[in-house]
């Protein structure tokens, strides 16, 4: 196992290869811990600026607590999560991307924007999807007892719970709309 | 986790399917809908929707010459209902204004009659629920899940001797309360003339009645019907002091949803186009060929949209 992240971190397998270890790196909660502590190596051995303990943890936590992801819904289904990164995370992000997905981009093709793959510990995110028919919330109209007066008299409902619906026609909220 | 989903789907499915319809059930709500006719009560009960509670007082008088109903509002200003055989006033004392919708027999609210439980069936999957005691009653639950999400579900609880009726929950697709209406405190049993006589004499009060009358508004009709929801009623009235309106009234037999149509000449304010709710009501408004229309129902939202939506006018021939 160790051999082959080795290997994949030095370029030494082919796509197809190194497509099923990075899945396997991002699924695998022990082959993450060994990436990133071949990485902290290799980073230790070129005298780079080392990151502190639990960098990424933080990181995946910092992006998790960031408001409003916007995320177009995808026409085509694909399992893989990504994370659209959003301005304030990014500085941190490119640290993110340079230690976890530093491999190729397997479609390089697509008109995806800039991404991470979530580490396979952090939170999974939906994207939100708005629905264009969502109406405009406005505030009861004026008169909604006389509408609700109107209207009560024919709720088969009443069959089932005499009066006790029309106490809508008399309720505070229907009232307040009406002065 | 879709997988789990799917899982919990076929056995919501399959124990639909093996519940569904109980003759128990539909039994249970025959013996509230006979309860909620013959017996005569006083109570106090609360209403909850959306964080806010009301307490008001129901009193039931049964009488050969006539049923009546009082329901009074505890809390705050003491607003009254009372109905009778022949119609519905709604006493304001703040506005001092006593509102007055006429009852005719053929606009009289539908009854759940056998054939109508057998509507009620294909839109909804009617079952018993558990036993719980509610107010010193011993009650049992009938639950109606509805089969699509253009309805709410209800969850009703009711006395296990006198079937009457005790507490309604109304729960969205979620499963979440939309509203409810509980009785805190309930006494079964004679009650007299005097106490379903309005409290306030309303002697000088403004008296605004509706006038309502069935009629046939000529060219409006819905470009589509909801599924279940078939038209019931149709009718001219007027609303508050003086706006005279058409009303067309859709029901799928346990929910109902009513489009109101109004001129836009002669407005002082101007349309508000959007949806507002209360409890498990939603109001829908829009303009429709020079007319506001106002669709209100005790559905969804995507219900009372829709119909909203599909509402048109094409000039009659």
């Amino acid at each position: 196992m160790n051999d082959k992240i080795s290997a994949l971190m030095d370029g030494e397998l082919d796509e197809k290869s190194a497509a099923e270890m990075i899945d396997w790196v991002g699924r695998d909660g022990d082959a993450l811990r060994v990436w990133r502590a071949y990485h902290l190596i290799s980073d230790a051995m070129r005298d780079g600026c080392l990151l502190s303990d639990g960098f990424a943890a933080r990181v995946a936590a910092r992006l998790s607590a960031e408001p409003a992801l916007l995320a177009p819904a995808r026409l085509q289904a694909e399992p893989r999560k990504w994370l659209v990164l959003s301005a304030a995370a990014s500085v941190a992000a490119v640290s993110l991307v340079g230690w976890l997905a530093f491999a190729p981009q397997r479609d390089a093709g697509s008109p995806q924007p800039q991404v991470a793959q979530a580490p396979a510990d952090a939170p999974v995110m939906r994207p939100v999807v708005v629905d264009r028919k969502q109406p405009v919330i406005v505030p009861l109209p004026s008169g909604t007892n006389d509408y609700l007066l109107a209207h009560q008299g024919f709720s088969p409902r009443a069959s089932l719970q005499g009066m006790a619906p029309y106490v809508r026609t008399v309720s505070d909220s229907a009232q307040e709309s009406t002065k | 986790m879709m997988g789990g989903r799917a899982v919990g789907v076929l056995i919501a499915l399959a124990s639909g399917l093996a519940q569904a319809q109980s003759p128990e059930a539909l039994g249970w709500l025959r013996k509230i809908q006979d309860a909620t006719q013959k017996l005569s009560y006083r109570g106090t009960f609360v209403y909850q929707h959306g964080g806010r509670s009301e307490t008001s007082r129901i009193t039931r008088y049964v009488d050969a010459g006539g049923d009546i109903d009082k329901l009074e509002v505890l809390d705050g200003v003491p607003r009254e209902i009372v109905r009778t055989r022949d119609s519905i006033r709604c006493y304001l004392p703040e506005s001092r204004v006593v509102k007055v919708d006429r009852r005719t027999a053929e606009r009289d609210f539908p009854a759940l009659l056998p054939e109508r439980l057998n509507e009620l069936a294909r839109h909804y999957d009617i079952s018993l629920g558990e036993n719980r005691r509610i107010a010193g009653f011993d009650c049992q639950a009938v639950v109606l899940a509805p089969k699509d999400n253009l309805r709410y579900g209800y969850k009703l609880y009711a006395d296990a001797r006198s079937g009457m009726l005790l507490k309604a929950v109304t729960l969205d697709s979620s499963g979440d309360t939309v509203e409810q209406f509980m009785f805190t405190q309930l006494a079964i049993g004679p009650v007299s003339r005097d106490m379903v006589r309005p409290k306030q004499d309303a002697r000088g009060w403004r008296i605004e009645d509706s006038a309502a009358a069935p009629a046939r508004l000529a060219g409006w009709e819905l470009s589509s019907e909801l599924p279940g929801f078939h038209k019931v009623s149709e009718l001219k009235r007027r609303l508050g002091e003086s706006r005279p309106v058409g009303q067309l009234v859709y029901s799928d037999g346990l929910a109902a949803v009513s489009v109101f149509i109004e001129p836009l000449a002669g407005r002082r304010d101007p349309v508000r186009t959007g949806l507002s709710s209360m409890g498990a009501i939603h109001i829908y408004t829009r303009q429709v060929a020079n007319h506001m229309v106002t669709v209100v129902g005790e559905a969804p939202a995507v219900s009372v949209q829709r119909i909203a939506d599909s509402v048109e006018f094409r000039r009659p021939h």
